[in-house]
């Protein structure tokens, strides 16, 4: 893969910050967008812009045909059904959005004894301790509403989510309604044995929630092979816009999966004294005007993305993990999570003795070089590691290992700054 | 670019924040797995000295995890003189920043009325929003005698609820302290 050839792709990247070329290392909070993103949301508005599935003129046709354009390129990337009553993902706001749409369904269907998704007492969910807490905190909060109670797959030494036969046996029992857990974790960048919880899950009639968040934009995915009940992505992570993600279902799934958003573009027939009908998926989940311009620029993003090849993405990210993790050999320096490149992508989150990460931040950020400092929305594992905060570097398709090494130099000269 | 970076942490800060002032042992700790179980009742907070009423705030800022706990103890006015900040004491973690600010607010609000402490806590609130460039204020800058160092602080918005945490932890436990006086 041609690094310079793609990283001309991104007006962003080419720009000093404190003097210094920027080194954005920081793709796991948000990535990148490349400039034929940035124009597909641009042109949109300058070229086709109107309402989607309503209207009888041409530019609605035509703005109708770039949305659902734009879900077949990303169904394409994630290998979910598309086409008219065959669709499988519906547009939310973002994974966050699309993660407390699922659990407020859930909470409907409760309501309304729809299974296979209705909560009760005795029933349980199942996270893991490794979740953001977009996964978290919405089944937290459905557990709290339907009575249904919480448990959680616990954490092995790395970080890694523990799938051993005994721990599967003992978090998913067979009171377990859903599970739900990260395909890679944001802060560990440890990837799951999501085969193994599926088997488990699935063999106690289980559904299986998967954030695919921090795998959609590095490695191949296919919510098919993985056997994934839901899975829930957002735009901006992977080369896209803000303000849009994806919930893949499968789609018999879907169609029991009662609506929670309720308005325009979502029912077939309304009335005054009975409840309304409410259209197929994905429309019955989409309502209101969508962000239509952010979704066919994500379409274009996914293609983008096919075009340079997933594998070819892996394989780039890959090459650079071994330089990033001789972070750990730095003095004073400790990785939160796996110390290996096995089973992992470039995300890897450390912290230095004795100083706070926000200090780090801060002296990394003066060398032009952005990394994320904080808990990453994800505190449990944080404490799991007896930390509340940690230094994260995160790599994207751009990243180069001139920028790793200016990273590290600049790991190794924080505690000499801080303890002058 | 690091000639900001020392202006920002200045010696004075990285010194206070190895070996801050006030600072004991008291509160729990949110990295623990203790702080995972529900937090217990609120504790009562007893004065140390007569004619004394005490409290405690908690202040936290989310974004990178600096925690602190504020303990104050206020004379209760009765002997006739001004409320007086008899004893201040705080527990906490966080950055460089954080742990400075705290040790240098307790260098300078420990024994002083509370009038002068909240006039002090709006001077360094104004310093700490004047974006680096100071408070064009020499008797103010005085005043706020080591704490004037956060002036290259003030430099970064990312930055300034670093500083601002301690004194918000001590506005807000003596607001509750005075509640509890005129109860």
């Amino acid at each position: 893969m041609d690094i310079a050839e793609i990283r001309s792709q991104f007006p962003l990247l080419d720009q000093t910050i404190h003097g210094q070329p920027l080194a954005y290392l920081d793709s796991g909070a948000t990535a990148q967008k490349p400039a034929c993103v940035i124009d597909a949301e641009a042109d949109f508005y300058r070229t086709i812009n109107a309402g989607v599935h309503r209207g009888a003129h041409e530019l609605a046709a035509r703005s109708t045909e770039a949305y659902e354009q734009a879900r077949y390129e990303v169904a394409r990337l994630v290998g979910a059904h598309f086409g008219d009553g065959d669709d499988e993902l519906v547009v939310t706001g973002g994974a966050t959005a699309g993660l407390n749409l699922l659990a407020n369904a859930f909470d409907h269907a409760s309501l309304d004894g729809i299974e296979p998704f209705a909560l009760h007492p005795g029933d349980e969910v199942v996270v893991s301790r490794a979740e953001h807490h977009s996964v978290l905190l919405p089944f937290q909060e459905l557990c709290r509403r339907t009575g249904a109670t919480l448990r959680w797959l616990d954490l092995d030494a790395e970080g890694r989510i523990r799938t051993d036969e005994e721990s599967l046996a003992e978090a998913i029992t067979e009171r377990a309604k859903v599970v739900a857990f990260t395909h890679i974790s944001n802060v560990t960048g440890a990837i799951t044995d999501v085969a193994a919880i599926v088997a488990r899950a699935h063999a106690v009639g289980a559904l299986v929630v998967l954030d695919a968040c921090q795998s959609v934009p590095h490695i191949a995915v296919d919510f098919h092979a993985l056997d994934v009940d839901f899975a829930a992505f957002s735009a901006h992570k992977m080369y896209g816009p803000t303000g849009v993600g994806f919930l893949y279902g499968r789609r018999e799934l879907l169609e029991k999966l009662p609506p929670v958003n309720f308005g325009g573009s979502m029912v077939e027939l309304a009335w005054m004294e009975k409840p309304a009908q409410y259209m197929a998926p994905p429309a019955k989940f989409e309502a209101g005007t969508q962000p239509v311009a952010q979704v066919v620029a994500a379409g274009v993003a996914a293609r983008w993305m096919r075009e340079i090849g997933l594998g070819a993405i892996e394989e780039h990210e890959k090459t650079l993990v071994p330089a990033l993790l001789e972070l750990q050999d730095i003095d004073g320096v400790h990785v939160l999570g796996p110390l290996s490149a096995e089973s992992r992508i470039g995300t890897v989150a450390f912290e230095i003795d004795g100083v706070h990460p926000h200090d780090v931040g801060q002296f990394i950020d003066s060398r032009g070089i952005a990394i994320r400092v904080g808990h990453h929305c994800a505190q449990p594992v944080h404490r799991h590691f007896g930390y509340y905060a940690s230094n994260r570097v995160s790599l994207g398709v751009y990243n180069t290992p001139e920028e790793i090494e200016r990273l590290k130099d600049a790991v190794r000269d924080v505690r000499g700054f801080f303890t002058r | 670019m690091y000639d900001e970076l020392e202006q920002m942490y200045q010696e004075v800060i990285l010194e206070a924040s190895k070996a801050p002032h006030g600072k004991q042992s008291f509160a729990a700790d949110i990295t623990s797995a203790a702080s995972e179980q529900a937090s217990s009742a609120a504790q009562t907070v007893r004065a140390e000295h007569e004619a004394c009423v005490s409290a405690q705030s908690h202040q936290f800022n989310p974004t990178c995890g600096d925690e602190v706990t504020v303990r104050v103890e206020l004379s209760d006015g009765t002997n006739g003189e001004p409320i007086r900040i008899e004893n201040l004491i705080w527990d906490g973690q966080g950055c460089s920043i954080s742990q400075a600010s705290l040790s240098i607010m307790y260098d300078l609000v420990q024994g002083k009325t509370l009038d002068e402490a909240m006039e002090l806590s709006r001077t360094f609130k104004k310093l700490m929003e004047s974006r680096g460039a100071g408070l064009d204020d020499d008797a103010a800058e005085e005043a706020l005698d080591d704490a004037i160092v956060f002036q290259g602080v003030s430099k970064y918005p990312m930055r300034i609820k670093c500083a601002l945490l301690g004194w918000e932890g001590l506005k807000d436990s003596a607001a509750i302290a005075l509640t509890q006086m005129t109860k």
